[in-house]
């Protein structure tokens, strides 16, 4: 499969699109400990990636921009800690979020069976219109695969889930994944819930460094 | 005058991220050299039993700072973890022999690497994750309740690095988790969920106007204060500053867990005011840390007993009677 997005692109804010409507979406990552839903962020907001990713404790907050045609889409990314006893605090990261990523290790296939459950959970705990993607991240380590990627897309096609395969350390489908989400996300003011005190105002810079790949603002 | 330099590992082996702020950590640690000597002498001078017991006298002195050689003997009697070490029917060593779960091991051992990657000495060498694993198995298979929870992979960690002791840093990781943080670590995490309400209402008592502003946000505590409490600000705050409030941890209990919140809380009354939404609020508790107050950890630790005022173990006990009730 070949990659588009191998390499993030340094800063390039999206000024040209300012008049252009900025929509604010809420997504959480949901998955088992230690598949790379840290890794995942840290290489589409950052276009970094640690051999070790220190493992997250409750949640890590962190935003990203991209520009999707005339819009500038901003993610407010939830990356939750996957160990089960941690459970308990997931719903309030998902709730109200109209984006979820549910990763699992392709190596491994009990954390297939934990996305799984993740997905049902969101199905039926979460808003109805949540668009939900399924991630068998480390890609990269395809030789030592545990799950086929039929099963995977069987899956996510009986259960209308976006699916890709991705690899936080090659970038493989990372940008893309998350592009995916954005078209498939409702672009009109109402519908982006969250995003009502978000309109007009200017981009925090905080915590993002690096534009989103590729796909921005051409 | 020159200038001193510091290198980018600090004395723990931790790497100093190209953010690190020299200039702020020049300034503080300047003074708290002076300070670190002066209260290296007082200790020198108590009498050799005083160094130990608990007394109004160690507790002041404790909350001034515990040497950083005389921290491994005085947690462990200040903290019972010394008792506890007696008191045990089971030697460390025997409770060693005992890691045989292999679905627990394996989870641990994913965790390894995963602690501490920016520390020279769980990086370079072999032996601290080692005695990482040893730990945190032992800890797991003597409390099935808890077993293994993921946060007291710094803990335990971070004993080690203090206390460089195995079997001490054990026994610190078993009073902490089973005596000092009631059911933080349990399957259901009671304890942590619990002590979130509580600090909910006391945030309300001190600060009511923070209070609505944070509630009107719509920000959940334990979005930005869960790992405060389960990892006990290791990983969250400055090194020095954590083991300073990890001595008081030791001697006090778990109140001092609040006393911080809410200095920290406090402290950036003004900033957290500011904030607009969610994305706002996340960002200005991250930062805390870098705040020149939160690294002078001398200056910081006296405030965390005049800023949030009186609390007591009576208070926070009903208060968490109270809220472990309502759920």
């Amino acid at each position: 499969m070949e990659n588009m997005a191998t390499r993030t692109q340094t800063a390039q804010r999206p000024n040209g699109s300012a008049q252009g409507k900025i929509c604010q979406f809420k997504l959480v990552l949901l998955g088992e400990s230690a598949v790379g839903k840290s890794s995942l962020v840290l290489r589409f907001v950052k276009g970094q990636f640690h051999e070790y990713q220190e493992s997250t404790i409750g949640a890590a907050f962190l935003t990203q921009t991209v520009c999707l045609d005339d819009t500038t889409v901003k993610f407010e990314i939830w990356d939750t800690a996957g160990q089960e006893r941690y459970h308990s605090l997931a719903p309030m990261y998902y709730r109200g979020a109209q984006a979820a990523i549910v990763v699992y290790d392709i190596t491994n296939q009990d954390t297939f069976g934990r996305a799984k459950t993740w997905v049902k959970e969101l199905q039926r705990q979460a808003s109805p219109n949540i668009v939900i993607a399924l991630a068998g991240n480390k890609q990269d380590l395809a030789n030592k695969r545990m799950v086929e990627f039929e099963e995977a897309q069987n899956y996510a096609d009986e259960n209308t889930l976006l699916f890709m395969e991705t690899s936080a350390k090659t970038a493989m489908n990372v940008n893309d994944i998350f592009l995916a989400i954005a078209k498939k996300l409702p672009r009109n003011e109402q519908a982006s819930g969250a995003s009502a005190s978000g309109q007009g105002r200017r981009l925090a810079e905080g915590d993002t460094g690096a534009r989103a790949a590729g796909s921005c603002c051409k | 005058m020159a200038v001193a330099t510091f290198s980018q590992i600090d004395e723990y082996g931790f790497e100093r991220p190209t953010t690190f702020d020299y200039k702020t950590y020049e300034d503080f640690m300047s003074k708290y050299l002076r300070i670190l000597a002066r209260r290296s002498k007082r200790w020198e001078e108590l009498k050799e039993s005083e160094k130990t017991r608990r007394t109004n006298i160690l507790k002041r002195f404790v909350r001034k700072g515990i040497p950083i050689t005389r921290r491994p003997i005085v947690w462990m009697s200040i903290s019972g973890g010394q008792q506890a070490r007696e008191q045990s029917n089971y030697t460390y060593l025997q409770l060693k022999e005992r890691i045989s779960n292999a679905s627990i091991n394996e989870t641990i051992e994913i965790d390894l690497p995963r602690t501490f990657p920016d520390n020279i000495y769980f990086t370079k060498e072999n032996i601290l994750p080692r005695q990482l694993f040893n730990i945190l198995s032992t800890f797991a298979h003597q409390n099935n309740d808890v077993g293994y929870c993921q946060g007291l992979n710094y803990i335990a960690g971070l004993l080690i690095l203090a206390t460089k002791s195995e079997e001490y840093s054990f026994w610190l990781l078993k009073v902490l988790v089973e005596n000092i943080l009631p059911k933080y670590y349990i399957k259901s995490m009671s304890g942590l969920l619990t002590d979130l309400a509580v600090l909910d209402e006391l945030v309300e008592i001190n600060e009511p106007i923070l209070h609505r502003h944070i509630k009107a946000i719509g920000m959940p505590w334990a979005v930005t204060t869960t790992k405060w409490f389960i990892c006990i600000y290791s990983e969250v705050l400055p090194i020095e500053t954590v083991l300073r409030i990890w001595d008081c941890i030791f001697y006090e209990g778990s109140k001092i867990i609040f006393r911080v919140a809410l200095t920290l809380i406090k402290m950036h009354k003004a900033e957290i005011l500011e904030c607009k939404d969610l994305a706002d609020i996340v960002t200005c508790f991250k930062s805390m840390a870098h705040n020149p107050k939160v690294i002078d950890c001398h200056y910081f630790m006296s405030r965390i007993f005049k800023l949030p005022g009186r609390l007591s173990n009576k208070q926070l006990e009903e208060l968490r009677n109270k809220h472990a009730l309502a759920k």
